[in-house]
């Protein structure tokens, strides 16, 4: 390797630093360090002349390292950084440390003391940055094209998107007919319109701009050039690397061709076979040839497989009058290649006849909001009227039960949140066509938490819906009087009800669509506990999974209403396109690395890894190693606080690079007190640190700052070294145990911690010297306060005695 | 009547009290939808009693109209709320927890006195009249074994069972 030539750069912050810190007796220390080819001294170094200086520094060649001491390290990493690979250096080569925040703020009333370790902590940042080696990007091609799964409003929606941003998106819908279960649904809330309407594509090929929403069989949405629809299709098989996957779909015959089909019903009126109407709520039937309604996309019929007599019958084919049916289609394989896919698959209603007391298997009278939603759409099986299905009369008296499977602990435990709105739609639109009828909605809580959503209670009420407050026990059919009925207490009126009704109407819980498990498992993507797929960072990475290049929107992720749905559809889009558009993948490789010969059959690391990003591989000597997925790996360090063999590292902080640093840091004391080390996470715990400089709070200088990826890197033979490096007690300050930055990290290093207590007390030393933190970047005042408690508690112990010790 | 004899917990809610009795700990998760009130056959006949009005009371912490009331001892241990609660609540097992905190309190109806009195003394709760034991020869059914008192009496010991003070004002 090349000999270290180490530039220094030290600033003042406008001469504030100084004020504390003895810079003289910095530099000159800083003088006697071995390899160091340039020390400078300036007001800041992380913008305009500072900048520069580094900059010429690294060009003639002077220097090949780089070491700053500055203040605000996390904004100016990134301008130091930037600038150093400007100049032609790697910009892993460099360590920024805050002598403001970490050092002279904190301890400004000890001068001498804040010198002392500004001085430990240069010489740590210098010794770190002499064994720096370069990190170079990965960087590979993505193909500009898209897998839609689903076509519901939400997948549609971002089809449409990826579209007009100029991607070739692939829409792929397991049904015949695009729509899902927004198609079924008739009307949304709160604006009660059609369910189907669409946002069309921006550009039209025609020219015609479109700007309000439309049906999607007028949206153009089917003619937009680089969009490619296919319906009856599901993937079956997913291989390749995010921005390059191939992805095999089936595609099931239509039997009619969908070019030559003018959509004339010829074929429905000779079609002999009559099939239950699964998609009415088998509330009618259909012919084995079909339209699920007239206003469908695509505008071409389907044969059902399972009714149809193919060509013992075969009387579509002969009265089609453009040739367009063909009984002999197979069912076809396609390979598609695109650079990301976003899964829409959407949700379902529960089975509502686990819920023994409400018989919904058993009375035909007892249906859900979707049977329902059926009823109330014109194109619906009663043209629009509700009736009670035992005997097809009119239904006068409605009863809703709420909560039906949904915040049960025995099927879904939570709130399905949006069923509360779905029978105020329902009911509302019932009262309105029908002001006679009763219709009573049983509820444990109404929440109405969207926009417009409380008014739209409010409606509900003026119209004459009765609300009762209480979760029905049970169902019974009233033979006699040939009725149902609901039994309640209304909490309120500490009443008991005996509620008669025509039609009971379960608002069922809303559940992950039926293949996510399957599809997830396909893709190689989490689900949460509930079954709906996992999003990476609710909060700051919604829509993302961890598998870059694989999206999620809409109801894959929870029950979500249509404006919901949309909303998370076009974030999809953004993150997809954010992904695509230069059109390769960049990935920097401040990643874990594993040592072929110390490695060997122990699945700890696989397992462990948050990320899901090491696998275990066969070797030619017939065992296995560990490999390291770069795309996929975060650089936290988990796997390698957990390898038990020291075989895993991270490039960009070595166990050698650590140790120089520690050894550092323990070399200077220059307090009274005795030396206490604390691991800080980059994350929460690095930059509590930080909040309790800034904030100007004090605490001893003995406290020795060195950073690390994750509290879970660290190792127990580490804190075992920085003992017999001189530490007196060892603090190591992470995130809180449920907002690690990578997940498990504090958690295993919590229990990494408990071991090495074990072991301190074998060695002799008390495992009181050791402690784990959990701290947020706001909670400064726990660190400066965890710092003062450590040093007090090791204060009061005597000196470690180490074996082999005179 | 005092609190003397039993171990009152100082500085905890009624609701921890419960809590952490066995057969309480599922109190908390109740969030009153009324499933077990509209599934008791006692609450449909006797206004006295409504398990969702004993759990919303426990949980409010009004200990004193629990444990003087008579509520909680109207309960005939169907277990029908308990099997229809969408919250896993042990409704049954809590007012057992209800009742054996009042027990311990010295606020019992009279009968469960009695039955305990009979218990130690005769090693049952009811005495087996002569028509019981006609009736069951007739059934075709064994005769009732004679009770081993010794044993049960070591068993009430080793669970600290004493004779429930009889309540004062109760008939």
């Amino acid at each position: 390797m090349e000999q270290s030539k180490v530039g220094v750069f030290i600033s003042d912050c406008g001469k504030q630093l100084s004020e504390i810190i003895d810079f003289d007796a910095l530099t000159n220390f800083i003088k006697t360090v071995p390899e160091i080819a340039l020390i400078a001294r300036g007001s800041e170094f992380w913008r305009g002349n500072g900048l520069q200086a580094i900059i010429d520094a690294i060009k003639s060649g002077k220097i090949n390292r780089v070491v700053v001491a500055e203040s605000i390290t996390k904004i100016s990493d990134v301008n130091i950084a930037q600038a150093v690979q400007d100049a032609g250096l790697n910009p892993y080569l460099v360590e920024v440390i805050d002598i403001k925040d970490h050092c002279a703020w904190p301890h400004r009333a000890m001068p001498r003391e804040a010198t002392e370790k500004a001085k430990a902590m240069i010489l740590s940042a210098i010794e770190r940055a002499k064994l720096l080696e370069p990190i170079e990007k990965l960087e590979f091609p993505a193909l500009k094209s898209a897998l839609v799964i689903g076509a519901g409003i939400a997948g549609m929606q971002t089809a449409v998107d990826l579209a007009d941003l100029g991607f070739e998106v692939n829409l792929i819908e397991k049904a015949p007919f695009l729509g899902g279960l927004s198609a079924r649904v008739g009307r949304f809330f709160p604006t009660d319109d059609c369910a189907i309407c669409i946002q069309p594509p921006a550009s039209d090929v025609k020219t015609i701009t479109h700007t309000s929403r439309k049906c999607v069989y007028r949206s153009g949405f089917s003619e937009i050039p680089n969009l490619n629809i296919l319906t009856n299709s599901t993937v079956i098989a997913v291989e390749g690397v995010p921005g390059n996957y191939k992805v095999t779909l089936e595609t099931k015959p239509r039997y009619v061709i969908a070019d030559r089909c003018v959509a004339c019903d010829k074929c429905v009126e000779v079609c002999p076979v009559e099939t239950p109407d699964e998609y009415n709520a088998n509330l009618t039937n259909r012919k084995a040839i079909y339209m699920n309604v007239p206003a469908v996309h695509p505008q071409v019929y389907v044969i059902d497989e399972d009714a149809c007599k193919f060509h013992e019958c075969a009387k579509c084919v002969s009265i089609c009058p453009s040739n367009a049916i063909d009984l002999n289609q197979k069912t076809e394989q396609v390979t598609l290649n695109v650079g990301s896919i976003v899964i829409a698959t959407g949700f379902r209603e529960f089975d509502s006849s686990k819920i023994k007391e409400y018989h919904y298997d058993e009375y035909p009278d007892v249906i859900t909001n979707l049977e329902l939603a059926r009823m109330i759409d014109g194109f619906g099986p009663t043209g629009g009227e509700i009736i009670r299905p035992s005997d097809g009369q009119p239904a006068k008296k409605i009863v809703f039960i709420q909560c039906a499977g949904s915040r049960d602990r025995r099927y879904s435990p939570y709130c399905s949140s949006i069923c509360c709105m779905i029978s105020l739609k329902n009911a509302s639109l019932i009262k309105e066509t029908n002001p006679d009828a009763e219709v009573y909605i049983c509820y444990i809580d109404i929440r109405t938490t969207g926009r417009e959503h409380e008014y739209y209670y409010e409606r509900a009420r003026e119209l004459g819906i009765k609300f009762v407050k209480g979760r029905p026990t049970e169902v019974y059919n009233d033979e006699d009087k040939g009725k149902l009925i609901v039994d309640v207490e209304d909490a309120l009126l500490h009443r008991f009800l005996d509620l008669e009704a025509d039609l009971v109407v379960l608002a069922t819980a809303l559940i992950p669509a039926e293949g996510t498990q399957e599809l997830a498992e396909l893709l190689g993507i989490e689900l949460e506990a509930d079954g709906f797929f996992k999003e990476y960072n609710s909060k700051l990475r919604p829509t993302e999974t961890k598998q870059r290049g694989i999206f999620l929107c809409g109801g894959a992720t929870f029950p979500r209403d249509a404006p919901n749905a949309s909303l998370h559809a076009h974030s999809a889009a953004m993150k997809a396109t954010k992904f695509m558009t230069s059109g390769k993948i960049v990935k920097d490789l401040r990643t874990a690395e594993v040592n072929d010969e110390y490695c060997g059959d122990c699945e700890f690391c696989p397992v462990t890894c948050p990320y899901g990003a090491i696998s275990l591989q066969p070797t030619s000597e017939g065992h296995f190693v560990a490999r390291v997925n770069d795309l996929l790996c975060e650089g936290c360090g988990v796997c390698v606080g957990t390898c038990p063999l020291n075989a895993i590292e991270l490039k960009h902080s070595k166990p050698n690079q650590m140790t120089a640093q520690m050894n550092a840091l323990l070399s200077i004391n220059g307090t009274s007190k005795p030396l206490v080390l604390a691991f800080c996470c980059q994350e929460c715990g690095h930059t509590a640190v930080d909040s309790s400089g800034m904030a100007k709070m004090e605490y001893p200088a003995n406290i020795r700052i060195i950073k690390v990826p994750c509290a879970g890197i660290v190792q127990v033979n580490q804190i075992l070294e920085a003992f017999k490096a001189g530490a007196q007690g060892v603090m190591i300050v992470g995130c809180k145990s449920d907002g690690c930055h990578y997940e498990v990290g504090s958690i295993k290093a919590e229990k990494k911690i408990d071991l090495a207590k074990v072991l301190l007390k074998e060695y002799g030393i008390e495992p009181e010297r050791l402690e784990i933190f959990r701290m947020v970047y706001i909670e400064g005042k726990q660190f400066a306060e965890a710092a003062k408690m450590m040093t007090e508690r090791v204060t009061k112990l005597s000196q470690i005695k180490l074996m082999g010790d005179s | 009547m005092s609190n003397n004899n039993s171990e009152t917990i100082e500085n905890v809610s009624f609701s921890e009290e419960v809590t952490c009795r066995h057969g309480g700990e599922t109190l908390t998760a109740c969030y009153q939808c009324g499933t077990c009130a509209s599934s008791c056959p006692v609450a449909r006949l006797d206004s006295r009693f409504n398990p969702r009005e004993v759990i919303k009371l426990a949980l409010l912490g009004e200990k004193d109209e629990l444990m003087s009331g008579d509520s909680i001892w109207l309960c005939t241990s169907c277990f029908n709320c308990q099997e229809r609660c969408p919250q896993n609540v042990e409704i049954a097992e809590l007012i057992y927890a209800l009742r054996n905190i009042a027990i311990q309190a010295g606020n019992s109806p009279t009968i469960y006195a009695d039955f305990g009195s009979a218990l130690v003394d005769e090693g049952r709760i009811v005495q087996i009249s002569k028509f019981v034991e006609k009736k069951r020869e007739e059934y075709g059914l064994p005769p009732l074994k004679p009770v081993n008192l010794e044993t049960i009496n070591k068993i009430l010991h080793a669970t600290a069972f004493t004779k429930p003070e009889k309540k004062e004002a109760s008939q």
